[in-house]
Formats: C-alpha cells, structure tokens, sequence
C-alpha cells in the first residue's frame, strides 16, 4: 500500500506560514509522501519560495511539487525551482522521480501544464503567431508529460500538473475560462502511459473527482476544492509491504 | 456604478494584476445595490486587502464580502484509488 498525501494553490507568502504546520506535522503517521499541484507561491518571489519551503519543508516524508502560473508571476521560476530544490523538495518539469516505499516502487511524473481546452471546444495551432505560440506551448508541456510518465519502470505511477488534464473537474468554473484551465492533450499523455492516479491543481472552483478518457482516475486537490491541508489518496491497496522507503533518483 | 457592464471584469483583473493581491480565485456577483465578493483565500489579511483595495478603487459601491478562509485541518479520511 501506497498513501499519498497531496494539495495544490496553497500560494504561500509571509502571511501563510505557520497556518498548515500543525497538519503537516501529522504527516509521518497519515502518509508516505506529499505531492503539491503548483501555485505554491503568489508571485513567484524569492522571497515567497523561502517562505513556502519554511512551511513544506522538513516534513519527515518526501515532499514532490511541480510549479503553477503564479510561480512564474515573477520570471524567477528558476530561482524559486533552485530555492526548493535546496530545501530537500523535489521539483518536477518534463521530469519523474522514483520514490521507495514499503517495498514498492512509486514513480511520480511532473509538469505544470497550460491551458488549450477540451474536445469540442479547443485551441488550434493555426492562424496567428501568437495563437500557435498558446497551442504549441500547451502541446510541448503535454509532451514533457508523456516522456516522463513513460520514462520509469514502477508497481504504481502517477502524474502530476498544475493545469487539468479533463474538464471534469472544472465543473463549478464558468465554461468560459476552461480553456485557461487546462487541455486534452495533458489526458492525452496521461492515457498514454500506465497511470494509475491524476492529480492537478489551478481550478480553485472546480470539483475533485474526474476520470480522463482512458478511465485513470483525476483528483483536482486545489486547496480551496479538498478544504483541508491535504487530501490523502491510497494506492496499491492490498499489496505485501516492507520495511524498505528511500529516495531513488531517476 | 457607471460602465456596469464592464465591472466584474475591472475587479477580476485588479484582484489579479494587484501587486498585493495576486487572486484568481475572487468571485464577483452583482445584487441589485450591493455587489458581493465570494470564493476563498489563504489568510484573514489578504480577504482583508481585497476589501480594501475595490473599496478604495470604488469608493461609491457598496460590498458584501463573503470571501472565507481556506481551512487547513488534516484529514479525517483516506480515498482508496482504483
Ligand atoms: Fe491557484
Ligand atoms: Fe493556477
């Protein structure tokens, strides 16, 4: 059995801090890591990558996170990628990790993702500049996805973005902005590898529960959608564990 | 309120592109002499600034504010995947 905590849009600053503490601690006891949908920040400072690391670091399990829209508000997403990176928390763009846990292998592949929309009403590479560059920005994310989903060998994996990858868990946004919220070709990708668990973040009205077209489940973990710390999702439910948990890099 | 039909959109773009704010997640509904503000964010004080800052923008409007405050307990269940 695998137990993965996870949350998202948590957009910590200075007067964030200190707030999610008391349940993080409970971690150890409740799960075996915790996996972070983007938006950890709300402009993407320095500043507020130390503050986040503050409040999600040390936390006596592996914490993994991709970045949101509002980690690159600034244009310093690579400094905050390195402020994380430095705190012990994993970041994933285009990117898996393996972790160890009780004996099995838990791969987690990362993106933040982009928006595009969904079958029936989405974005075309066509026309505009400008328009190719929005689709072609979605379709390289997609892409990173599928090459990380299918770059591990693990017993469970799972894919990680900030943008959802179904419109399923949108419901409760206007209509108008799904396009903005996420694409199909994150699904896509999704369906592509043998993945057992979706997690995204992004839409704060959205809803929890969706499924993408190939039938892999998808948790929308915004904060303001789960209402609590983090949600807690088991895997591999059934299966023989050890005593055996570490870090392997892939 | 003049240019009524351009207001929700003004606020939404304030709450986001304000350097202080930086929130997409603010609805703005309109009643008939009062305009009301939902959703929720992480702290008392950006709720707070939120606030602040439309009625400083609008000194005319009158506001409702609903925004809550995201809670932060841990959970009390486990979702088996399948
Ligand atoms: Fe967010
Ligand atoms: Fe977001």
């Amino acid at each position: 059995m695998i137990r993965i905590a996870a949350v998202g849009d948590v957009h910590v600053d200075k007067d964030v801090v200190g707030r999610y503490r008391p349940a993080l601690e409970e971690l150890p006891d409740r799960a075996d890591v915790l996996l972070i949908a983007g938006d950890l920040t709300r402009h993407g400072t320095v500043d507020e990558a130390k503050c986040f690391a503050t409040e999600f670091g040390g936390l006596g399990v592996p914490v993994v996170v991709v970045l949101g829209n509002h980690d690159h508000q600034s244009d310093r997403q690579d400094d905050v990628t390195r402020v994380l990176t430095d705190s012990g928390i994993t970041v994933l763009e285009g990117a898996a990790t393996v972790l160890k846990i009780g004996g099995h292998r838990l791969g987690i592949a990362g993106t933040k993702g982009f928006g595009g929309g969904f079958k029936g009403a989405c974005a075309s590479n066509f026309g505009e500049r400008e328009m190719k560059d929005f689709v072609g920005t979605a379709e390289r994310y997609a892409d990173a996805l599928r090459d990380a989903l299918r770059s591990v060998q693990v017993d469970a994996l799972v894919a990680l973005t900030h943008y959802a990858p179904v419109p399923e868990t949108l419901a409760g946004e206007p209509l108008e902005i799904f396009a903005f919220l996420g694409c199909y070709q994150l699904g896509q990708a999704i369906d592509d590898a043998p993945t057992a668990l979706a997690l995204h973040g992004h839409a704060h009205h959205g809803s929890e529960r969706g499924r993408t077209p190939g039938g892999v489940p998808v948790r929308n973990v915004a904060h303001p959608v789960i209402k609590q710390a983090y949600n807690v999702y088991q895997l591999l439910s059934g299966t023989v564990d050890t005593k055996d948990t570490q870090l392997a890099n892939v | 309120m003049t240019k009524q039909i351009d207001l929700e959109a003004e606020i939404h773009r304030l709450l986001a592109e304000h350097d202080r704010i930086a929130e997409q997640g603010v609805t703005v509904q309109r009643r008939e002499n009062v305009l009301v503000l939902g959703g929720e964010v992480e702290s008392a004080q950006r709720r707070d600034e939120i606030c602040r800052q439309i009625t400083t923008r609008y000194p005319d409007l009158e506001i409702a504010c609903d925004i809550g405050i995201t809670r932060t307990q841990a959970p009390a269940e486990v979702e088996e995947i399948s």
